[in-house]
C-alpha cells in the first residue's frame, strides 16, 4: 500500500525534474493522489508521511524560485503547495481514522453482544469478549473480571493466565468504581514494580463495568507504546457496553433457569394432579364397591326378614349377618369421616384415657383369629408396668387396620405376630408391632404406602377389599397421639409395622 | 498482568522532585570550563583553537551530564560516571586539536557511555538497547534522505557545492558527530527528554518539546552560520531530523536508529560548502 504510493511520488518528482517543471506546475497537484489514497487506506500517520515526502520532493523546485523572485503570488502558491500534501494527508487520514475507529467500535460492540448472547457458560463468553477487545483496541493484554468479589469473580484474559491480587489496581477499581490510568506501569509510583522501566512505556487502564445495579466487574487493558486519547475513549466506551451486555447475559441466564425450574415444577405438579385424579377415580370406584357390598347384604337380609317368617335360628343368623355388615358399613363411614377431617385440616377428635393395652390387643387378636382360620395368630403380652394413655377407640381402629392389612396381604394364610414392648431404639415410647410373612412391599413403594388412596398392587392380592385409607389413617391417628408408625418390609418375606406411642409414667 | 497482580497504593502518586542541585552543579561546572575555554580563546593561548575546543567539549560534557541526571534522577553514585564522562568528553576535542589522529578520541565516547550505562539497568529506559536491522536501515535511510535533500536544495537554491576540502578534515568532522554532536543530542534530547516526556504524556508533546530544546541548543551554537536563510534551513532540517529521531525512538524502542539517522544526515551535511 505505502510502497506503490512512495514509488508514485518519486516518479512524479522525477517527471517534474526531467521535464523542467517550475514551482507552479500543474503536475504538483498530482502529489495529492497518492497522499489521499494512503491517508484513506492507512490513516493519518501514513498519509502525513506520504504528504511530507511529496512536500520535501517538491521543495528543491520551489525554494530556488522563492530565492530568485522573492515572495510573489506564484512563488507563494508554490510555497503553499509544499505544506498542502502533508496537511491533506493528515486531515484525510484523521477523518478516515475516526470513521474506521467508530466502525471498529460498533463492530466490536455487536461482536461482544453476540458473544455474550451465545448459549453456554459465561466464562467462555468472557474469553471471547476479551479477544474482541484486544483486537479492537490494539492492546497487548486484556482482562475482564465479572463479579464484586475478586476471590470469586469470573476472570477471562488474553493471553490467558492472569491472576488477581486483592490489593491490585484492578481490585481497587472493582471496589471503588474509580478508573485507574497508568502512563507507564513500570514507572508508576502507585504500582509496585520489581524491574526498572523498559524503553517503551506500558500504558494501562482499569475501568469499572457498570450496569443498572452498579459496578458488576472491571476491565483491564495494557498497551505497549503510544495510547491515543481516541483509543482510551474507545476503551471506556466499550467497558460501558461490556457491562450492559454482561448484565443482559446474566439476566437472560437467570430467566432461562427460572423458566426451566418453573417448567419442571409445572410438570411435576401436573403429574401429581394426574396421579391424584386417577387415585380419586379409583377411590370413588372402590368406595362405591365397598359401600354397595354391605348395603346389598343389608337389603337382602332385611327383605328376607320382612317378607317371610323364618325359624328363630335362621332369623338369628340373618340378624348376625345384618349386624356384621352394619358394623362394616359403620367402619367405612367412620374412615371416610376421618378422611374428610384430615383433608379439611381439622384435628382428629381424641379422648385419651388410660388404656389396658393387653386387653385391647387380646380382644383384637382373638377376633381376627376367629374370622381368619387360615392364619395363625400369635401375640406376646406386654412387659409388666407398660402404661399407655390413648383414645381406646382410635387405638382399636389402628390395631384393626394393621391386623386387617396383615391378613389381606398374606393371601395364602400364614403367621401374624403381635407384640407390645418398650421401643428398644426410642426411649419413652411403647412399640406395638404387627408382623406377617405375606407378600411384602417393594422398596420403591415403601415411601408412599402411608399416603391416601394408595394400595400396593400384587397379583396375589387383587381380591383384597379396601379403600386405600387404612395406613394413612393409622399414621394420622398415631401422629395425633404424638407417636408415629414405621414399616420394614421385604418382598416375598413379609412386613413388620411398628406403632410407636408415647409411654406415660405409672401403672394401671 | 501487572494491573491485576501488582500491589497498588492510590495515594502514592507524587513524582520525585527534580535533582535541581545536581543539575545546577553540573551546569556550573560545565559553564566554568566553557568560560575558561572562551577566555583562553580570547587571549589567544597557543595552540590556536585550544580554548574553543575546550569550550566545545565542556558543552557536550554538560549535555551528557544533564542527560544522565535526568535519566537517573541523580540516583546515589551519580557524580562518578558524570565526572568521568564529562572529563573524557572535554578532553576529546582537545586531543583532536592537539594530536594527529586525536579526533579518534571522539570514537571512544559512545563506547565509554555504553560502559558506564551498562552498570545501570535503569538507563535501558532511555532506549539504550539494540534494534532490529530494519529499524537501523530506516534510520540510515531517513537521515540519508534528509541529508541528500539539504544538499540538493542548498545547491539549487544557494549554489552551494558538495565537496570536501580534505579527507582528514571530513573524517574529523564525522568523528565529532559520532562522539559528541549527534551522541549528546540523542543522549539528552531523545534519550532523556523525549523518553521522559513520552512516558508521562503522549508522543507529540514529548517530541515537540525535545525537538524544540534540540533546536535551541543548535541555534545557540556559535559555529552555526549567522545568515538568516542558513538559520531557517537549520531550523527546518534539524527540526525534521529531531522529529524523525523521536519517531524512530518510539517505533523501535532504541536510540540507535535515531543516532544513525543523525550521523547519516550530518555525513551529508558536512560535505556542503559555499
Amino acid at each position: 500500500m505505502i510502497t506503490p504510493s512512495l514509488a508514485l511520488v518519486a516518479v512524479l518528482a522525477a517527471v517534474m525534474v526531467l521535464t523542467g517543471q517550475g514551482a507552479d506546475s500543474v503536475l504538483r497537484h498530482l502529489y495529492l493522489v497518492p497522499t489521499v489514497w494512503v491517508a484513506l487506506r492507512r490513516g493519518a500517520v501514513a498519509g502525513g508521511l506520504i504528504g511530507a515526502l511529496a512536500g520535501l520532493l517538491h521543495a528543491p523546485v520551489v525554494l530556488p524560485a522563492v530565492e530568485r523572485h522573492g515572495l510573489t503570488s506564484q512563488t507563494l502558491d508554490g510555497f503553499l503547495s509544499l505544506g498542502l500534501p502533508v496537511l491533506t494527508g493528515l486531515l484525510v487520514g484523521y477523518l478516515a481514522d475516526g470513521a474506521r475507529t467508530r466502525a471498529a467500535r460498533l463492530s466490536a460492540v455487536l461482536a461482544i453482544q453476540r458473544r455474550l448472547a451465545e448459549p453456554g457458560p459465561l466464562q467462555a463468553a468472557l474469553a471471547g469478549v476479551a479477544q474482541e477487545l484486544r483486537a479492537t483496541l490494539g492492546a497487548r493484554r486484556v482482562a475482564v473480571l465479572v463479579g464484586r468479589d475478586v476471590q470469586t469473580a469470573l476472570l477471562a484474559s488474553v493471553p490467558v493466565g492472569a491472576l488477581v491480587d486483592p490489593g491490585s489496581a484492578g481490585a481497587f477499581t472493582l471496589a471503588t468504581g474509580e478508573p485507574v490510568m497508568s502512563r507507564d506501569l513500570r514507572a508508576d509510583p502507585r504500582i509496585w514494580s520489581d524491574s526498572p522501566p523498559e524503553p517503551t512505556p506500558l500504558r494501562a487502564l482499569a475501568v469499572p463495568l457498570v450496569s443498572g445495579v452498579g459496578v458488576i466487574g472491571m476491565m483491564a487493558v495494557e498497551w505497549a507504546g503510544e495510547l491515543s486519547r481516541t483509543t482510551r475513549a474507545a476503551a471506556e466506551e466499550l467497558a460501558v457496553h461490556v457491562g450492559l451486555a454482561v448484565e443482559n447475559a446474566r439476566l437472560t441466564l437467570r430467566q432461562q433457569r427460572f423458566a426451566e425450574e418453573l417448567a419442571e415444577k409445572v410438570e411435576a405438579a401436573t403429574a401429581r394432579l394426574r396421579e391424584l385424579d386417577q387415585a380419586k377415580t379409583e377411590f370413588l370406584s372402590v368406595v362405591s364397591h365397598e359401600l354397595r357390598t354391605p348395603l346389598t347384604a343389608l337389603q337382602g337380609f332385611s327383605e328376607l326378614l320382612l317378607r317371610s317368617t323364618l325359624p328363630p335360628e335362621k332369623a338369628h343368623r340373618c340378624l348376625v349377618y345384618l349386624h356384621t355388615e352394619a358394623c362394616t358399613l359403620g367402619r367405612i363411614v367412620g374412615e371416610l369421616l376421618d378422611l374428610s377431617r384430615i383433608e379439611a385440616g381439622r384435628p382428629l377428635e381424641l379422648h385419651p384415657e388410660p388404656v389396658d393395652l393387653d386387653a385391647l390387643l387380646e380382644r383384637n387378636v382373638e377376633m381376627f383369629a376367629a374370622e381368619h382360620r387360615h392364619h395363625r395368630f400369635e401375640w406376646t403380652r406386654s412387659a409388666p408396668g407398660l402404661a399407655l394413655r390413648a383414645d381406646p377407640d382410635a387405638l382399636d381402629r389402628m390395631m384393626k387396620n394393621l391386623l386387617s392389612n396383615a391378613v389381606k396381604y398374606s393371601p395364602r394364610g400364614g403367621r401374624v405376630v403381635v407384640s407390645a414392648s418398650p421401643a428398644p431404639d426410642r426411649p419413652g415410647m411403647v412399640e406395638v408391632a404387627v408382623e406377617d410373612d405375606g407378600v411384602g412391599i417393594p422398596a420403591e413403594q415403601l415411601p408412599r404406602i402411608f399416603d391416601k388412596y394408595v394400595r400396593v398392587a400384587h397379583p396375589e392380592t387383587t381380591a383384597a377389599r379396601g379403600l386405600g385409607l387404612g395406613l394413612s389413617l393409622v399414621k394420622a391417628l398415631a401422629e395425633a397421639h404424638g407417636g408415629r408408625v414405621e414399616v420394614d418390609s421385604l418382598p416375598g418375606k413379609g412386613s413388620r409395622f411398628r406403632l410407636l406411642l408415647p409411654e406415660v409414667d405409672g401403672q394401671f | 498482568m501487572r494491573l491485576l497482580s501488582a500491589p497498588f497504593e492510590p495515594g502514592a502518586g507524587a513524582p520525585p522532585r527534580p535533582p535541581l542541585r545536581a543539575f545546577a552543579g553540573t551546569g556550573i561546572a560545565a559553564a566554568l570550563v566553557v568560560g575558561i575555554g572562551a577566555v583562553a580563546e580570547m587571549l589567544g593561548v597557543p595552540p590556536a583553537g585550544l580554548g574553543r575546543a575546550l569550550a566545545m567539549g565542556a558543552v557536550h560534557a554538560g549535555l551528557i551530564g544533564l542527560g544522565w541526571l535526568l535519566a537517573t534522577g541523580a540516583a546515589p553514585g551519580w557524580p562518578g560516571p558524570v565526572v568521568r564522562l564529562g572529563v573524557a568528553m572535554t578532553l576529546a576535542p582537545v586531543a583532536a586539536r592537539l594530536i594527529p589522529w586525536g579526533a579518534l578520541a571522539f570514537a571512544m565516547m559512545p563506547v565509554l557511555l555504553l560502559i558506564e550505562a551498562h552498570r545501570r539497568p535503569a538507563l535501558r529506559a532511555l532506549g539504550l538497547v539494540g534494534c532490529r536491522p530494519r529499524h537501523a536501515l530506516a534510520g540510515v535511510a531517513a537521515g540519508g534522505f534528509l541529508g541528500a535533500h539539504v544538499l540538493i536544495t542548498a545547491s539549487l537554491t544557494f549554489g552551494h557545492r558538495a565537496h570536501t576540502s580534505s579527507l582528514a578534515a571530513y573524517g574529523a568532522a564525522l568523528a565529532y558527530d559520532l562522539g559528541a554532536n549527534v551522541l549528546s543530542a540523542e543522549w539528552l534530547f531523545r534519550g532523556a527528554v523525549f523518553s521522559w516526556g513520552w512516558r508521562r504524556f503522549t508522543f507529540w508533546p514529548a517530541a515537540l518539546v525535545s525537538t524544540a530544546l534540540a533546536l535551541l541548543r543548535y541555534l545557540l551554537d556559535p559555529a552555526l552560520p549567522h545568515a538568516a536563510e542558513a538559520r531557517a534551513g537549520a531550523i527546518f532540517y534539524l527540526g525534521l531530523v529531531g522529529l524523525v529521531a523521536c519517531a524512530l525512538r518510539a517505533w523501535s524502542g532504541s536510540l540507535l536508529p535515531g543516532y544513525l539517522a543523525g550521523l547519516a544526515f550530518f555525513a551529508a551535511y558536512r560535505t556542503l560548502a559555499p
